[in-house]
């Protein structure tokens, strides 16, 4: 639910002016609107035009799949607003077509909103058609219109009303121009005051045609409200089995009544199996390719309608500028070093940019607010074990992980944003798409790859832009092999304390940050093997279909980005990270001070896994590190110290028994490592398990709500830990072979 | 510490032992597994769909076609017969096995279960082409009736298979097979396939590459014993009498013409702009859905208009938008120049 923000304080001058925002879901309604339309046509920004909530809005196809809903009074009507998923039709059976068209059939919305990209009518004209189809009650929002001015295109609205038979509505939802005039379309043809009749005329074969009308008059018959008898009988005919379902079940006579009173005992078991029965004979007598030939139909229809209503003139400018900007980006030679300087700058000003922000966080939560805390804990004189519990476990773990996780993603976040609004990322995917063929995956999944560098929760998010079932779980499963963000400081540290330290001084920064970035070159190429394997062995099965479409260029709107971006990618994600680092950082604290016989739990579990951890170059304590900070990466490193000192029985380091710590200079970290016996291999294979590990529990919880699967949970935490122990494994074998 | 020699050892052992037990297709356990498979009823069933493969085209079979078909003795496939007899599936009279009408029933059954699988491979996954007919042929012998009527209501009732071939229905009603042999085909006549049979799948797997597919139109040229001669897209070329045998045809009316030359969307040049004839028939499910509702249909005009840094795919204007596309993809949507193109190639 990452397009779903909490409500937005204070953001009152983005509202027009007869609009009221009630909040977010409210119980009841008098008018129920969805907006549908196709992808990338704006229809984010007209909700938020609408509803003020500012859902994000994304220059990339698919990108709302989850259904927004915002709510808003109007002329003293309470009017709750759907967000459906841009789809190109609703007859293809994906998933996001499935939900869109389910809404239209049976959410009963009062009124459909279709938004239209006035810069490609006869496109869009395919889905509003088939909309069109389904409900009398639609109004055509004409979006864009500014676009196709400058493309030389001029479209007569009032033309296209009297085609389309339902209002149509021209504007720039950018800039809130006809907003308030699609609502008021909206609320007359909601409430009946406007009566429409929509274009309903795709014509067929003459046996197509036969067998259409004969079973639209079953179906009239029998469901004497439902508005288009003609439409149901096509889609029957066309065996789609929401509609079938929908006719067994009765459910199907309350389409196009208004009226929640719609029975289902109304039409009598009998009568829905004959619908069924017809239906059934009647498709012996269809050609093979009725399919294509309906689709085939209405994009003669749109095409018709479009041309009629719409003029080109010959000013073509933006389409220049467009087309000269695509030979650049994706040509043969600069394409790719292009690509490369763009994101190499984004994620260099997002480690750089992190680290003040993320040492000031750090000082504010944890050497002054900490010692806060506890002052307080002694004053109220809590139990020590309470205040321990409290304030060194939970709160600790808690801020460790607001401190690094916040600042590169409040600075990645809106980068990428930006570069996604502006529509050059489709490039991206467009250009690298070979490589990813390859490997039998998806181009967009370079783009999800790079999410995922940022945050692999926000990466697995982020691949609900990939519409093909299979591609999408391999990117799903694979995200873990792009570094994330709270992995970064680790390999940085370990790298300058341990490989830096190999190299002249003067070469030392450079070694390490080659090793870090070394490592997360390995982690792209293990992605690439994983995809491949998976693509040729589990998923083998899995449908598959490509389509990648390339929005034009449009300029993005920076304020409103930075604002969204960080609402709906960084702080659900923080969110989701914080819930589950509070029972982490009391699992730490606990398993430090709970004694049996005369060491800590986490003493013998140190000792118990030692020889484990020996065999992969690690040691007990990584190893147990690693388990307790499933759900973080971030506390990894302070953990590791903790349990360093505890275990070695280092003196005068540390703060105590489950008080995670991290020390100001590196040189003192790596001499207590080094004392907790800690070697060069160690710090190699720590980096290599840190790349290669399973995601963290915020990552495997977000993979189970994105695929509703425990298997492909299940894979996908498991796979990068086994490949992890592997290599580990191998690496630490072959180096005290040579050694 | 343990010996790392020894560890390496250990681990490079485990791998070995791994790949040779689970490596994909001549995996130990996979081989296992498919033995287990072949189990006496998924025999019987066999012998039953050959006998009624013969029945289906006029001929009859025999002790002998039955053993070669399965691969077995002339004793096993005698005491596979004599079993299906006292089941009271199939009666000799002289000249043959034959089956009863419960035989029938069976038959039709296993026939409905291979071919309604073979649709959901098409339609709901992404198994190649050249696949399906191998994971039906396991398939048909594991699902029950109701499995199949689930199957079949999910499919939304297909009638036809991927080949084109009709499924029985489950009261076990089957229109007659359409058409005849590209053999028995009159030399001069245009003729359209029909059926395509996918077994052996070496001769399939010609037949692709052949660039035949359901729905193609040819022309049927010379016919002698020992090949047929055809005419297609703008090529001539002679097929042997044995893999003409897999192609099934029906005459079009006088006046058709055979498919003409035609190029696909890999063909178009960079900037030129070409109109869709067709989605070729090779494309099915999903992925033909996808590109039809991208406004690929017979008609749409189309320019190549990007090709992207690795050279795959390519972005077309597609109705006002720029569509990327693979190749793989390009290569499925016939095309021909526009009116426009045409007559500046003749001026």
């Amino acid at each position: 639910m990452a397009n779903l923000s909490p409500p937005a304080v204070g953001c009152a001058e983005h509202r027009t002016q007869s609009l009221v925002r009630l909040g977010l879901s409210p119980e009841r309604w008098d008018i129920l609107i969805a907006l549908a339309g196709n992808p990338n046509v704006g229809k984010s920004t007209v909700f938020n035009a609408l509803t003020g909530l500012r859902q994000h809005t994304g220059n990339w196809p698919g990108k709302t799949i989850v259904r927004a809903e915002g709510a808003f009074a109007h002329r003293g009507s309470r009017v709750k607003l759907v967000d459906l998923p841009g789809t190109y039709s609703l007859q293809a059976g994906s998933v996001d077509e499935e939900v869109a068209r389910d809404f239209l059939l049976f959410g009963r919305p009062d009124v459909t909103v279709v938004v239209v990209d006035a810069t490609r009518l006869e496109r869009n004209l395919h889905l509003a058609l088939q909309i069109l189809n389904i409900t009398d009650r639609v109004v055509v929002y004409l979006n864009l219109m500014d676009e196709a001015r400058r493309h030389g295109i001029a479209i007569d609205a009032t033309r296209l009303e009297r085609q389309l038979g339902v209002p149509v509505v021209s504007g720039i939802a950018r800039s809130k121009v006809g907003v308030d005039e699609l609502l008021d379309a909206a609320h007359q043809v909601a409430t009946g005051e406007r009566p429409t009749t929509p274009f309903r005329a795709v014509r067929h074969t003459p046996a197509v045609e036969q067998a259409v009308a004969t079973l639209s008059d079953v179906v009239r018959t029998t469901f004497p409200t439902v508005s288009s008898s003609r439409w149901v009988a096509e889609r029957l005919l066309n065996v789609d089995e929401a509609v079938m379902t929908a006719v067994q079940s009765g459910e199907l006579g309350h389409l196009g009544s208004q009226e929640e009173t719609g029975k289902t005992e109304n039409v009598s078991q009998m009568a829905r199996e004959r619908v069924l029965e017809t239906a059934k004979r009647l498709q012996w007598d269809l050609p093979p390719d009725f399919h294509d030939t309906l689709t085939e139909q209405t994009y003669r229809a749109s095409q018709r309608i479009a041309a009629e209503s719409m003029t080109r003139g010959l000013k073509r400018a933006g389409f220049d500028f467009d087309r000269r900007l695509d030979q650049l980006l994706t040509s043969r030679w600069l394409g790719f070093p292009l690509m490369l300087v763009v994101l190499a700058t984004v994620f260099w000003l997002t480690i750089e940019g992190a680290n003040l922000p993320s040492s000031m966080l750090a000082t504010l939560l944890i050497d002054t607010v900490h010692p806060l805390l506890t002052g307080l804990g002694e004053t109220l004189q809590l139990p020590w074990w309470l205040s321990g519990l409290l304030f060194d476990g939970i709160y600790l773990a808690t801020a460790w992980v607001v401190a690094v996780m916040l600042p590169p993603m409040a600075i990645f976040f809106p980068l990428f944003t930006l570069l996604e609004d502006f529509g050059y990322l489709p490039r991206v995917a467009f250009n690298l798409d070979s490589l990813f063929r390859r490997a039998g995956a998806h181009g967009k999944q370079a783009l999800t790859m790079c999410m995922g560098f940022g945050c692999n929760a926000a990466g697995v998010v982020s691949t609900r832009i990939i519409d093909s079932p299979r591609e999408r779980l391999i990117s799903i499963i694979t995200n873990n092999f792009s570094l994330c963000n709270g992995r970064w400081p680790t390999q940085i540290l370990i790298a300058s304390i341990f490989i830096g330290a190999l190299a002249p001084a003067h070469l030392a920064g450079l070694v390490s940050a080659a090793a870090v970035v070394g490592i997360a070159v390995l982690g792209i190429g293990f992605m690439f093997v994983a995809s491949w394997a998976l693509s040729h062995t589990v998923l083998r099965g899995e449908a598959t279909s490509f389509s990648l479409e390339l929005p034009p260029y449009r300029p993005p709107q920076v304020l409103q980005t930075l604002y969204t971006s960080v609402i709906d990618r960084t702080l659900i994600v923080l969110w989701r990270a914080v819930v589950f680092a509070v029972p982490a950082g009391a699992v730490i604290w606990l398993i430090s001070n709970i004694t049996i016989g005369n060491a800590s739990l986490a003493e013998h579990s140190v000792t118990w896994l030692d020889p484990l951890g020996l065999l992969i170059g690690l040691n007990g304590v990584i190893m147990l590190a690693y388990i307790v900070a499933i759900p973080a990466n971030e506390i990894v490193i302070p953990t590791v110290l903790m349990l360093t000192v505890l275990t070695a029985n280092i003196a005068g380091a540390g703060e105590g028994a489950g008080v995670m710590f991290e020390l100001e200079s590196e040189a003192a970290t790596g001499d207590l490592l080094r004392a907790g016996g800690w070697t060069l291999l160690t710090a190699v294979s720590l980096m290599l398990f840190s790349l290669l590990h399973n995601p963290c529990s915020t990552t495997i919880y977000t993979i189970y709500k994105e695929t509703r699967s425990a298997r492909w949970t299940t894979i996908a935490t498991l796979l990068p830990v086994a490949v992890g122990v592997v290599v580990c494994f191998v690496v630490t074998q072959v180096w005290r072979l040579l050694a | 510490m343990v010996d790392p020699g020894f560890a390496l050892s250990v681990f490079g052992s485990l791998v070995a032992v791994g790949i040779v037990m689970f490596w994909p297709g001549g995996g130990i356990v996979g081989r296992v597994q498919r033995l287990v498979a072949i189990d006496e009823r998924v025999r019987l069933e066999d012998a039953i769909k050959h006998i009624y493969t013969c029945q289906r085209a006029s001929r009859r079979c025999s002790l002998e076609s039955v053993a070669g078909r399965l691969a077995v003795s002339r004793a096993r496939a005698a005491s596979l017969l004599s079993q299906l007899t006292s089941m009271g599936l199939v009666h000799t009279p002289s000249g043959g096995p034959v089956l009863t009408s419960e035989g029938q029933r069976t038959a039709l059954r296993i026939v409905r279960t291979h071919r309604m699988w073979e649709r959901y491979l098409a339609d709901r996954t992404g198994v190649p082409a050249g696949e399906w007919h191998d994971e039906a042929e396991r398939v048909e012998h594991t699902l029950s009736a109701a499995q199949v009527d689930v199957l079949e209501r999910r499919l939304g009732h297909p009638r036809w298979d991927p080949h084109g071939d009709p499924i029985p229905t489950a009261a076990g009603d089957m229109p007659p097979d359409p058409g005849f042999g590209l053999l028995d085909a009159e030399p001069g006549r245009t003729v359209e396939v029909v059926h395509l049979e996918d077994e052996p799948r070496e001769i399939y797997d010609l037949l692709l590459e052949d660039g035949l597919s359901l729905g193609a139109r040819l022309e049927v040229l010379e016919r002698t014993d020992r090949m047929v001669r055809l005419r297609a897209r703008g090529r001539s070329w002679t097929m042997d009498p044995i893999t003409a045998d897999n192609v099934t045809v029906r005459y079009l009316e006088a006046g058709e013409q055979a498919d003409p030359s035609r190029a696909t969307l890999l063909d178009a040049q960079s900037g030129q702009t070409v109109r869709v004839v067709n989605i070729s028939r090779s494309c099915q499910g999903a992925q033909r859905r996808r590109l039809l509702d991208l406004g690929l249909v017979p008609g749409t005009e189309v320019t190549p208009e990007l090709t992207s840094a690795g050279g795959d795919p390519v972005a077309y204007r597609i109705r006002d938008a720029l569509i990327a596309l693979r190749r793989s993809q390009a290569s499925l949507v016939w095309i021909e120049p526009t009116d426009t193109a045409a007559t500046q190639e003749a001026s």
